[in-house]
């Protein structure tokens, strides 16, 4: 007996002694009693936080590690763990929340950053914001916005951003086209061209398609996000529009090609013309250096205003971590001009500030942000939608009946369903 | 424990009878360690999911709210779920003869006083120790429509066969929603061949050749000898391949995540029940719709052997 009660007080000493590394007179959000304005100082900060990855290629995981060698330069009392969760990674972290030991500060992806909003992983950021002074406008607003839950509150800062614009083989095409018409006749006068299978690769879902919905004019919701507007006549021209490049062979999807994806289509010389993200440079660059290709931004369309679609991914805190101080010190230096520098300065990531220089290379896609919509996270159940949309699609091409109303007629149900649910 | 009737004189307790109660003690003792685990681990956790099913879970808090049978209602509504069963039932009829035909014809070949048995033997098994993920995603690649599949079809020249089947030169045979589910049907009939293969060795070579000889004697070539003497006698392994087969064929998941990702595209071709499960877990972060998902799957299988067992299982009267 008496063994276990020493046993238990050795234990309850340690507990305490872990628990006073967390630096006194600062309190974690929401913690502090009402009225207290004590400004939060990251600089006063000390203590560890483990930062959790997803699993990508070695070049994302030494930039990361560079921007966390310079924040500990700038912080020398916060120490970061940068750990990778391999494997599918958001069922590893939904796994990791139920055991209530996330990392402290992790990835949170636009796809999927409002359902983990409204599950409570996520802590409020507000406190932190307000307290420190730290300004959120130099962020694309629509970036941004992803991360703000419906109660108003912030729980992810962007940490990095992507939009998509048409990038092309400079050998084939000369001049880029800028509007939707001028690309349809691009496409045109290189069908049966040698060397290459088709004029444009596609992507027959709404990963792309969405930006030539709105580039056409039409519209997946309304502007409140809260009904759906794919069932107008405008978006039915719109899709039709988009359908008829399929109809008739001016594009056609990477697995018709026999490609991976669209940029290794263009990579391979299968296309001339295809549409992607800040992310074709990197792949570019190492595999197929030798083609001559450039960005070129999202032709207009008959909407009349440039629009594309942006994918974002953002910094979090765990509602349950018990380093959130440290956490934030990290996050807000990451997401901030120098740690954001460091992370999209060697071309890996592009920037969400609108403060951060331009990496070599980007200045198309950093333009995109400006005025693009966000291609994930708007909604909840989106993924339904667009697996409802993509089947749809995919059916119509493959079955060479080209007609969009089963498309419209799928998507609908499934964005009903997914906004009443 | 039954008392040995030694003839020791009876003041003397009998040594057989207290070694007879360290024995059992003993082993009682070597089955409770796995028997504890097998409670815990698989028991406990299919009541657990029972106990999940009912509640309103949240992943952070645990049970809400009691719902009752709610998921359970909400399943048999769901269009998602049936089309899923629909695809699991398809594939399991299909693939559990097959692999069973494959399995027991391998079995057969390896039977054979041929050069090279345990060779053959252990390559025929390889595919089924080898990382179901690192085949699946070769599959892929073979299979893509400019993979080593339709490029040797067409060197062969046998692609005007296929075109009257109506699939062009250059099929894609995992991304197109009419042919995704038969070619995960063949890559799993090829890999799991070899463990069925194993267990048809096992009951062949239990055969005695007795029976062989009188047939020998009676003049029955081999194609007969195989059908009228051979495959009746493997009745108690064609059932107990039969269930093994049909309680993994209703639990396909690994090819259909890796051929065509969390919604089991091409158009929900490959979609199953576990992957569905797997969706309501971590897409729609439902664990309690989940959890009845796997107590439905779980009473399908149970019915399915079950009803195999009542079918097939009586073994014939020497």
């Amino acid at each position: 007996m008496r063994r276990a009660l020493a046993f238990a007080m050795a234990i309850a000493l340690i507990t305490v002694a872990c628990s006073a590394g967390n630096s006194p007179g600062t309190t974690g959000a929401g913690g502090s009693p009402g009225g207290s304005v004590a400004a939060f100082d990251p600089a006063a900060i000390s203590g560890n936080a483990t930062l959790g990855e997803w699993d990508s290629s070695p070049a994302e995981h030494s930039a990361v590690s560079s921007a966390l060698a310079a924040f500990s330069v700038t912080y020398p009392n916060v120490k970061v763990d940068q750990t990778t969760i391999s494997g599918d990674y958001r069922a590893q972290m939904i796994t990791r929340f139920g055991a209530h030991n996330p990392p402290d500060i992790f990835y949170v992806n636009a796809e999927y950053a409002q359902d983990w909003i409204d599950q409570g992983f996520l802590a409020p950021l507000d406190d932190y914001i307000a307290k420190q002074g730290f300004a959120t406008s130099p962020f694309f607003k629509n970036y941004l916005d992803i991360f703000t839950g419906s109660d108003g509150h912030i729980y992810g800062l962007p940490k990095d951003g992507n939009t998509i614009a048409m990038a092309y083989n400079s050998d084939l095409v000369s001049t880029p086209p800028t509007t939707m018409d001028q690309l349809v006749q691009t496409a045109q006068s290189l069908v049966g061209k040698p060397g290459i299978k088709a004029p444009m690769c596609l992507n027959a879902a709404l990963d792309r398609g969405l930006a030539f919905l709105y580039a056409q004019g039409g519209s997946l919701l309304t502007a409140d996000n809260k009904a759906e507007a794919i069932d107008t006549p405008a978006s039915k021209a719109a899709l039709q529009w988009y359908m008829d490049l399929f109809k008739n062979g001016l594009g056609v999807t990477n697995k018709a090609l026999g490609d991976g994806w669209c940029g290794e289509a263009l990579g391979k010389g299968d296309v001339a013309m295809t549409f992607e993200g800040g992310w074709l440079l990197g792949f570019m660059q190492t595999t197929y250096p030798k083609v001559n290709w450039k960005f070129a931004e999202m032709p207009t369309g008959s909407s009349g205003s440039k629009v594309t679609i942006s994918y974002t991914a953002a910094y979090g805190i765990g509602v349950d971590s018990a380093n959130k101080d440290q956490a934030w010190t990290a996050l807000q230096y990451l997401t901030g001009t120098q740690g954001m520098a460091v992370w999209t300065g060697g071309g890996i990531a592009v920037p969400s500030r609108s403060d951060v220089p331009v990496p070599d290379g980007f200045d198309i896609i950093v333009k995109g942000a400006a005025y693009s919509k966000p291609g994930s996270g708007f909604m909840k159940g989106y993924n339904d939608v667009q697996t409802a949309f993509a089947n749809a699609f995919d059916q119509e091409i493959t079955n060479k009946t080209y007609n969009v109303d089963n498309v419209i007629a799928a998507t609908v149900a499934a964005i009903n369903k997914a906004l009443a649910g | 424990m039954t008392a040995t009737a030694a003839p020791a004189p009876a003041s003397a307790p009998t040594p057989g009878h207290i070694g007879a109660r360290r024995e059992a003690f003993a082993g009682y003792l070597f089955i409770g360690g796995p028997m504890i685990l097998f409670l815990i681990l698989n028991i406990g956790m299919v009541l657990y999911a029972l106990y999940m099913s009912v509640w309103k879970w949240s992943v952070l808090k645990g049970p809400l709210a009691f719902i009752g049978t709610q998921n359970y209602v909400k399943i048999l509504s769901d269009d998602k779920f049936w089309h899923a069963v629909q695809n699991t039932l398809y594939y399991t009829v299909i693939w559990v003869p097959l692999t069973m035909a494959v399995g027991l014809f391998l079995a057969v070949v390896v039977n054979q006083k041929i050069r090279g048995q345990t060779f053959f033997r252990g390559a025929f098994y390889f595919p089924a120790i080898a990382s179901s993920a690192a085949i699946t995603v070769l599959w892929i690649f073979l299979v893509s429509p400019f993979g080593l599949f339709n490029e040797i079809r067409g060197a062969l020249g046998v692609n005007p066969i296929f075109e009257a089947l109506g699939y062009g030169p250059n099929q894609d045979w995992m991304g197109d929603y009419h042919t995704a589910m038969n070619s995960v049907i063949i890559l799993n009939a090829w890999t799991t061949s070899g463990t069925f293969m194993l267990f048809y060795l096992a009951s062949l070579q239990s055969i005695s050749h007795e029976v062989y000889e009188a047939a020998a004697i009676d003049g029955a070539g081999a194609w007969q000898t195989f059908w009228k003497v051979t495959f009746p006698l493997l009745r108690p392994a064609h059932f107990f391949v039969a269930t093994v087969g049909v309680i993994g064929g209703l639990q396909l998941f690994d090819q259909a995540f890796i051929g065509g990702g969390p919604n089991g595209e091409p158009n929900g071709a490959l979609s199953t029940i576990v992957l569905y499960l797997y969706n309501a877990l971590f897409t729609q972060i439902n664990f309690s719709y989940a959890a009845a998902m796997g107590i439905v799957l779980f009473v399908i299988i149970f019915s399915a052997t079950l009803i195999q067992r009542q079918l097939f299982g009586r073994t014939p009267a020497a």
